[in-house]
């Protein structure tokens, strides 16, 4: 019986061992697996815009850097895909007091002419397929600078198709 | 070494039987609270079927970005449409029909029968809605035509009327205009069933309005959310938002999760006047039995014997109350439709509120019987034989 007791014993320390062992892996893997700096920028790049003066003056598959605030809506970000919203970083974003869904969607503020579509793209020109926070490490209202072509559409619309972003504030 | 004998199972049967008329009204009272039980637990689960149901994962509602939480406060371009068939290649196609469907969603007071002032829900909408809202039966008559509408199963218990005022051929007032019901339809349990539909255009011409609520479409297999997602990013002046409709209705589950929480509340409160009732009840039983109690003591059973034998009798009432309890609610209760802000839904009394109310009830007996008869089971047996 102190046999069989011994036995099973070391089967339950075997199974925790590999358990955590696998679950240290996993956490390493989780740790690996921050901000991608193939898209990244450190330093800050020439010639920023406002999102306003590029939506005022880029034309379309134009070069173009541009600095806002993630916002400008509720949920600025598409889920499972590198694309998110920029605002102008001028307006400031809305206080708790000032009873808006979230401080991010800037419904105290005017915002049109302000705002600007972001999709990060690879080396294909396709949106990567990876949530824009987790690529970039980025969240509402961090402070970034986009760099890549501009797509204008006949609505004054600006997408910007970024290959690079440098984040100023997270 | 020694087992514990307990009582005949047939004694705590024949006690029952020995007290008809205590016996009888302890049934009842917990037959009442185990129905009430039943009632409010078929709330709750009707409240949270209906919104499970309406939401189809293969559906993208496209609405606007200001609506919040309500597509009644959304409102969007007529062009729409358009935009969203000529630049989505994730749009189910079948022979050249997309499966795209533009809605308009409205609140409205209707005139039914003379009786004015109604609050119901009327969507104007096209073919295509049968073909993206997959759940939608006509059950009875035809689509509607111009000056026509069709009635959901559980419109008439949203409009708070008898469901033959609603029959083909009756009419309805709203909007100044009045229409014939051409058909009824059924959606599987969910919020569509409360409408009314009618053809788009007719209903933008009553409203002299152009423009739509929302945009549904039903993604083809294999898409998904991203392509419209992306669409509405890139069209700012749109202001438009592209939420998958499980993802809506889910959204309105977490909106009305004070009011469960609230009904679930009341099932405790419920349970716990049901505990006193029993409680009550009990106590006057056992009063009345000291010297019974007393003389089975004094032939020798152990009092965990005794207190056995009288949580079974309590346990053995509360069973019987709650099958009756589920017979009324099964029969009576279960498909009972109701009128709620968002629409109507039915009463559903399935596996979990069967599991909630009897569980409910046998523990009611059980903790109903308990101290009575450990409060009988202290008396010293001497005084308790010279008992009245």
């Amino acid at each position: 019986m102190l046999n069989r007791a011994m036995f099973a014993g070391m089967w339950v320390l075997a199974v925790a061992l590999l358990g955590c062992s696998q679950s240290q892996d996993a956490t390493q893997t989780g740790d690996a697996a921050g901000p991608d700096a193939a898209y990244l920028l450190v330093s800050m790049p020439a010639n920023v815009q406002g999102v306003e003066d590029a939506r005022r003056a880029s034309e379309n598959d134009q070069e173009i850097a541009v600095e806002g605030r993630i916002g400008g809506e509720e949920k600025p970000f598409v889920d499972g895909i590198a694309a998110f919203t920029l605002i102008d970083s001028r307006l400031h974003w809305c206080a708790a007091d000032e009873n808006c869904p979230t401080p991010w969607d800037y419904c105290c503020s005017n915002k049109t002419g302000k705002l600007a579509a972001v999709q990060v793209v690879g080396a294909d020109g396709q949106p990567v397929a990876k949530d824009a926070r987790a690529l970039l490490g980025v969240k509402e209202l961090s402070k970034v600078v986009v760099c890549g072509k501009a797509k204008r559409d006949e609505q004054g619309n600006l997408t910007v198709l970024a290959e690079k972003v440098h984040v100023v504030e997270k | 070494m020694f087992r514990l004998r307990l009582l005949p199972w047939e004694y705590g049967v024949r006690n029952l039987l020995r007290r008809p008329s205590r016996s009888a009204l302890t049934l009842a009272a917990l037959a009442v609270v185990v129905l009430l039980i039943f009632v409010v637990v078929g709330f709750i689960r009707g409240l949270e079927q209906s919104l499970a149901v309406s939401g189809d994962a293969d559906v993208v509602l496209v609405y606007s970005m200001n609506a919040e939480a309500n597509i009644e406060n959304s409102a969007i371009a007529a062009q729409v449409p358009g935009l969203l068939a000529a630049n989505l290649t994730g749009i189910q196609k079948r022979f050249d029909k997309t499966y795209l469907s533009p809605e308009l969603y409205l609140g409205t007071r209707i005139t039914v029968n003379e009786q004015q002032g109604l609050l119901g829900l009327v969507r104007g909408v096209t073919s295509a809605a049968a073909l993206v809202r997959r759940q939608v039966r006509i059950v009875e008559g035809n689509w509607p035509g111009p000056g026509e509408i069709m009635a959901g199963r559980l419109a008439a218990a949203k409009l708070g009327v008898d469901p033959r005022q609603l029959a083909i051929g009756q009419q309805v007032q709203f909007e100044g205009r009045t229409w014939t019901i051409s058909g009824r339809f059924t959606a599987g349990g969910s919020a569509f069933e409360s409408e009314l539909w009618c053809r788009l255009p007719d209903l933008q011409q009553v409203l002299k309005r152009q423009d739509l609520s929302l945009v549904a479409l039903l993604l083809r297999p294999g898409a998904n959310l991203t392509e419209a997602a992306l669409f509405c990013k890139g069209r700012i002046d749109l202001e438009l938002q592209a939420v998958r409709e499980s993802e809506y209705y889910a959204a309105l589950q977490r909106h009305y999760q004070p009011v469960r929480l609230l009904a679930w509340l009341v099932v405790v409160l419920v349970a716990g006047a049901g505990v006193f009732t029993g409680l009550n009840m009990m106590y006057g039983a056992v009063a009345g039995r000291t010297r019974e109690i007393a003389t089975l003591q004094a032939l020798g059973f152990r009092r965990r014997a005794i207190l056995v034998s009288l949580i079974q009798e309590g346990m053995l009432l509360a069973a019987a109350a709650s099958l009756l309890a589920g017979m009324v609610a099964l029969f009576w209760v279960n498909g009972m439709a109701i009128r709620f802000t968002m629409g109507a839904f039915t009463l559903r009394v399935d596996s979990t509120a069967l599991l909630v109310g009897c569980g409910t009830g046998l523990l009611l007996g059980m903790v109903g019987a308990i101290p009575p008869a450990i409060r009988a089971l202290r008396l010293p047996v001497v005084e308790s034989l010279k008992a009245v």
